[in-house]
């Protein structure tokens, strides 16, 4: 089985890496997007998939850091070095303040991270003197590190894929540790942890943040790549196809958020170019996923799997 | 007189208008063995609950080797000495069993904490969550999903996470419901068997096995005291049998 998992993880890898000399840069684009997101979409299922907590937030902290590194990119001439740093930090500092939502639980958690949302997205939206308005901050330049300098889309996607398999790496850790596995007993059963001795509000926060921070660094990658970022990327829609991402991919695992970006940008993309209404569309989407297949394309894989091995052995 | 390790001080929780717990006193000497019985609606869980600080008690104080603790929250009871069983069996069931302990085992250290470091990285966790295992008869059962095993198997994990919490005063809340005869004794046998410097507050409908297990026993009825004594005075008295049984 691990064998397996290896050789799949090996093809994965080695189809990651051909991908921009064998697919056009618009493949190659929409590839990183999705990376992107896909990380955008493992920060929200930091509290979905393992704390049982829907946020719907989790925009905010993806556009305040994009925000501060294109504004300290282009206005101070900050160099990326700083500038990167800074962002993460000011979505970061966003998360500690948002991660008071913790205090509720449920349908009220839901709806005070919207009300949160679209307190961010107000700011950059008619904030105009500082954030640009609706045409926010355009001109950001590649990313450049003392003298190594990233200068093509092609190369910024290498740069990306290696951000995006680091963290996957370290979730992957996260996930296995104390503090994660605290994080799914909270989902099981939030009263028999307190009982355990732990204090959950402090737990959730600690996630909460630590998600955030995830989201920030989503942000960052985001803006290099798309060269601006204006008030859409805080909007209240992109935090809702987030989650969706998650869910359609399969919550509580690392490779899920990942597919669920793919199928939600690729399938935009595809109907997109010939049915106006492609919105509908990822709305069936979404309602086929939660009554057929509520643990997302992880989940009918793993199904299709316990059926192969059910008639491999009679 | 060995100090007490727990003290209940006209500990009062009212509902609406209806005092579930209604002035309710107890001392409990440290190693002792004390059953709470009552019929339905006494009060003994909710009476439970606001010890543990599961509930927060409208009046009254609670006292945990003659600190107050009344004010604190239950996380931090459990880190000063309170462990505790569930009535509905309350374990983690998406989790496997070595899973569940684990959290019982670190829930009161430092380590819950870590995030750089896999759970399967420390060896101590994953033998302390064996042998607790293997203490309460589910060795063997360790990667299985607590969903997975019965429901008398799952009341034997709910009283090896409580007893992984090191606690000094265990409460344990109708430990055999619903079990057979046969694991109901399991589980009694399993109590009489904890090393006497745990203090056990423990309810329970089933006589046989309360009066068994009991030092003193304490006797609810509409949330106040009515009677305190052993197990023999408690069989012998007959304002106990009028609750049980109704008037001949």
């Amino acid at each position: 089985m691990d064998r397996t998992r290896a050789v799949f993880a090996a093809l994965a890898l080695a189809a990651a890496l051909a991908l921009p000399f064998t697919a056009g840069p618009f493949w190659t684009g929409l590839v990183t997007q999705m990376y992107i997101f896909g990380l955008l979409a493992l920060s929200v299922d930091l509290l979905l998939g393992h704390a049982g907590l829907f946020s719907l937030t989790h925009a905010s902290f993806f556009a305040v850091s994009a925000y501060t590194v294109a504004i300290l990119q282009v206005r101070y001439n900050v160099p990326t070095a700083l500038a990167a740093p800074a962002g993460i930090l000011a979505g970061t500092l966003l998360a500690l303040l948002f991660g008071l939502a913790v205090r509720t639980r449920g349908v009220y958690f839901i709806l005070i991270t919207i009300a949160f949302g679209y307190v961010v997205w107000g700011v950059a939206h008619r904030w105009s003197s500082f954030t640009g308005g609706d045409n926010g901050v355009t001109n950001v330049p590649f990313p450049a590190i003392g003298p190594v300098a990233i200068t093509s889309h092609t190369q910024y996607y290498y740069v990306v894929l290696v951000a995006v398999i680091l963290c996957g790496l370290g979730y992957r850790v996260f996930m296995r540790s104390p503090f994660g596995l605290g994080l799914r007993g909270i989902k099981a059963s939030e009263s028999r942890m307190q009982s355990l001795g732990f204090r959950t509000s402090a737990h959730l926060y600690a996630a909460f943040v630590l998600s955030g921070a995830l989201a920030s660094f989503a942000g960052v990658l985001y803006v290099y790549y798309n060269k601006f970022v204006n008030p859409v990327a805080a909007s209240f829609p992109v935090s809702v196809e987030a989650a969706l991402m998650a869910i359609v991919g399969g919550t509580g695992t690392i490779i899920g958020p990942f597919l669920g970006a793919a199928v939600v940008l690729g399938l935009r993309n595809w109907v997109s170019s010939f049915f106006e209404m492609h919105h509908a569309i990822m709305g069936a989407v979404f309602i086929a996923t939660v009554l057929w297949a509520p643990l997302g394309l992880v989940g009918i894989a793993g199904r299709i799997r316990a059926r192969l091995r059910k008639a491999r052995h009679g | 007189m060995a100090e007490n390790a727990l003290r209940i001080n006209e500990l009062a929780k009212v509902f609406g208008g209806l005092a579930a717990v209604d002035g309710v006193s107890l001392k409990v000497a440290a190693g002792e063995r004390r059953v709470l019985i009552g019929p339905n609606g006494a009060g003994k869980t909710t009476l439970f609950h606001c010890i543990t600080g599961t509930l927060k008690p409208t009046s009254g104080q609670v006292l945990l080797f003659g600190r107050d603790v009344t004010r604190l929250a239950e996380y931090s009871r459990t880190a000063l000495g309170m462990g505790r069983t569930f009535q509905i069996t309350n374990v983690f069931a998406d989790l496997t069993l070595a899973e569940n302990l684990a959290l019982a085992i670190v829930g009161t250290e430092r380590r819950k904490w870590v995030l750089h470091r896999p759970v399967a990285a420390y060896d101590d966790v994953r033998r302390k969550a064996l042998a607790s295992l293997e203490r309460v008869g589910l060795e063997g059962r360790a990667d299985q999903p607590a969903k997975a095993v019965s429901y008398g198997e799952r009341r034997q994990l709910e009283l090896a996470l409580a007893l992984n919490t090191n606690p000094k005063v265990l409460f344990l809340d109708e430990p055999c419901a619903g079990l057979s005869p046969a694991e109901r004794q399991r589980i009694s046998q399993m109590i009489a068997g904890l090393p006497r410097d745990i203090t056990v507050l423990m309810i329970e409908h089933d006589m046989d096995v309360a009066l068994g297990l009991a030092d003193r026993v304490t006797v609810l009825h509409q949330g106040r005291v009515i009677l305190e004594g052993s197990p023999d005075e408690v069989r012998a008295n007959a304002e106990v049998r009028d609750v049980y049984f109704g008037h001949a």
